[in-house]
């Protein structure tokens, strides 16, 4: 039973799940750290996956494809950016707007551009290729998850550990951190609090447009509407359970694509689907829960502040 | 009070107007009216609903329209609102999005004839008109042809919800595989999720890792997930089958057959039964009637790039249980009401 579960077929799957989730979810992550509560994950990723699609398609290279989703992520960033920082509204109506606009909006341009409803599957449009790195690639298990992937899949574990680097052994991470946690202690010095809050919105941007290619170039070479399906969402849980570390967000995004990836080898081994569907969200519950004394702490810093 | 009356006689003079327009029309032959829920385009349920009402117009010696909406309700509404003033024998509607509207409007309109294809509210009105398909029984086709094909012995499907209604595709497949090797085991599973029918990523893992676990054919039940299951197929080496039009183009060599909506057969049928008084509220279309098929049976079979098309031994014998369903020699219970 056991053997039949755990194989490198599902490794491969968790790693396909996962990159989106994770990408995104480090985008959240960097703006949870300057103090900005990013839910427009969702939508960003949305809007890079129909950018990718569309870049492909036009140019027949997934590289147009991923610069496309890329640019998308951070213009639409954007407007949370403006809206959030430098008008002060608040970043969770702001999301939830964002979400809703670029699920219209894809859905409005997937006719307008190519005439198809729902779906828009081409030859002309260009998949991310898969690299082998010889000899790693052959690791029985890890191998042809970790050595054998596309492009942004390799990139998304370094940039994880970048970002480490970045947040806690840099002067700029530590500024950043500055302006999340004590905004005005961090003007005091001379740091912009505006100026990190923006970078770090369209980095978000640029991260969740990267999730949205590799979701439509690499987990399947394809846009649909509404495509992301709350993979955006699992990513803003994933910032909160992983408490906004590059550890704990990898860690997380891990979580939520090993239950969904064990999920559907469980379905095929005659658990029902409801109670399957049901795993991802029955650990983000018992995640939640068990992350509650970091909400306790947010919840005292924000009444004292 | 004064804008009152000002309202009232804007309405006695456009009711004066709608009713001098139809009064004018009092040519012989019938005229219908087809509105789409969405652009034509490269949409072959849609394109297939003008082919019938064009094609059941000329053979009842009459005339037809074709209404395309854009993708919003605002201009689906105006449109039927504008087949609605011209008081056509018939007004056809396709497919669920205009549901609701088919509802609203025919019991708003009780002297005006609708039919809706391929959907039907709980209560229609009695001058609404529903045709829908008898899925399993193109779905049974197609299980005795990955009951044939099938090395492993196992089959599987990916299908979008596991609700009642879908029972008709997964589990009439597994009857036709069953009717041709009995030890044929079937395994189903299902999209879930956020978003069912557009989930291709999804539907590719389920897709893979059910194969994994040996099925070498599987049924894409997934409408705009197919796609996701027909990658996977190119990836692990798999065959599918499709569902409601021929999705044999979009993964050439990847996909057997398909389990057809031959709405241009649906359409012509109904818009005669309705225009002759002998439609009931809910009219089915199968095999028998030409409504639904596989391309096995299709007259474009040559040119489809199915893989069934390379296997005329099984294509008889497909057409034998096709025959036999229509003559009633084979049932494929219907599983909604069996």
């Amino acid at each position: 039973m056991f053997d039949q579960l755990f194989d490198g077929a599902l490794v491969d799957s968790v790693m396909r799940a996962m990159i989106p989730i994770l990408l995104a979810a480090l985008g959240g992550m960097i703006c949870d750290r300057a103090g900005v509560f990013q839910i427009s994950l969702e939508g960003m990723m949305l809007a890079g996956a129909f950018a990718a699609v569309a870049g492909s398609y036009l140019a027949a290279a997934s590289g147009l494809g991923v610069l496309f989703a890329v640019v998308a992520g951070a213009a639409v960033s954007l407007v949370l950016a403006f809206g959030a920082v430098s008008r002060k509204g608040d970043p969770i109506v702001l999301g939830i707007a964002v979400n809703l606009l670029m699920l219209g909006m894809t859905g409005f341009l997937l006719p307008q551009i190519f005439g198809v409803r729902g779906v828009f599957a081409h030859p002309r449009i260009d998949g991310l290729d898969r690299f082998a790195i010889p000899g790693l690639s052959d690791i029985p298990l890890l191998g042809p998850a970790l050595f054998d992937n596309t492009i942004i899949a390799y990139l998304s574990l370094p940039l994880t550990a970048a970002l480490w680097v970045f947040l806690f052994r840099t002067p700029m991470g530590l500024r950043l951190r500055g302006v999340g946690e004590r905004p005005q202690a961090a003007e005091s010095l001379g740091v912009s609090p505006t100026v990190y809050k923006y970078w770090a919105v369209v980095s978000s941007g640029v991260l969740a447009g990267l999730a949205g290619a590799q979701l439509a170039l690499g987990n399947v070479v394809q846009f649909a509407e509404n495509m992301s399906s709350g993979r955006g969402w699992i990513a803003v849980v994933a910032v909160m359970l992983g408490r906004a570390h590059p550890v704990g967000v990898l860690g997380a995004s891990l979580l939520f694509a090993f239950s969904e990836g064990l999920g559907f080898r469980l379905q095929g081994n005659g658990l029902p689907v409801q109670i399957t569907d049901a795993l991802p969200f029955a650990v983000t519950l018992i995640a939640l829960i068990a992350a509650r004394k970091r909400f306790a702490r947010l919840l005292d810093l924000t009444t004292a502040g | 009070m004064k804008r009152f009356w000002k309202i009232g006689a804007a309405v006695l003079a456009m009711a004066m107007i709608a009713s001098a327009c139809a009064d004018g029309e009092e040519d012989e032959g019938i005229d219908l009216i087809y509105v789409t829920p969405g652009p034509i385009g490269i949409n072959p349920f849609l394109a297939l609903g003008e082919v019938g009402t064009e094609r059941a117009a000329e053979r009842l010696g009459g005339t037809s329209k074709t209404f395309e909406s854009n993708l919003d309700t605002a201009s689906q509404r105006s449109n039927i609102e504008a087949a609605i003033d011209e008081a056509p024998d018939v007004i056809v509607l396709t497919t669920f999005t205009l549901l609701e509207m088919a509802d609203e409007f025919s019991k708003a309109n009780p002297d005006q004839k609708f039919i809706l294809i391929d959907a039907c509210p709980d209560d229609p009105a009695p001058n609404l008109h529903c045709g829908v398909f008898r899925e399993h029984e193109g779905a049974y086709l197609l299980g005795i042809m990955a009951g044939r094909l099938s090395e492993t012995g196992q089959i599987g499907s990916v299908v979008a919800l596991d609700i009642p209604f879908f029972k008709r595709w997964w589990q009439s497949f597994e009857l036709g595989a069953a009717s041709v090797n009995a030890s044929v085991e079937n395994s189903v599973v299902f999209i879930g999720g956020e978003n069912a029918f557009a989930d291709p990523a999804r539907a590719k893992e389920l897709a893979l890792s059910l194969s994994a676990q040996g099925p070498d054919h599987i049924f894409a039940v997934g409408a705009g997930s197919n796609g996701g299951v027909f990658e996977a197929a190119g990836e692990a080496d798999f065959l599918a089958y499709g569902v409601d039009i021929n999705e044999c183009p979009t993964a050439p060599g990847r996909v057997v057959d398909n389990n057809l909506k031959l709405v241009d057969a649906l359409v012509d049928q109904l818009v005669e039964k309705v225009i002759n008084g002998e439609a009931g509220p809910v009219e089915s279309f199968g095999l028998a009637e030409g409504g639904t098929g596989v391309m096995a049976l299709h007259p474009d079979l040559a040119s489809s790039e199915c893989v069934i098309a390379d296997h005329p031994d099984i294509i008889a014998e497909v057409e034998a249980a096709a025959e036999g369903i229509i003559d009633g020699s084979i049932v494929v219970p219907d599983p909604l009401f069996g």
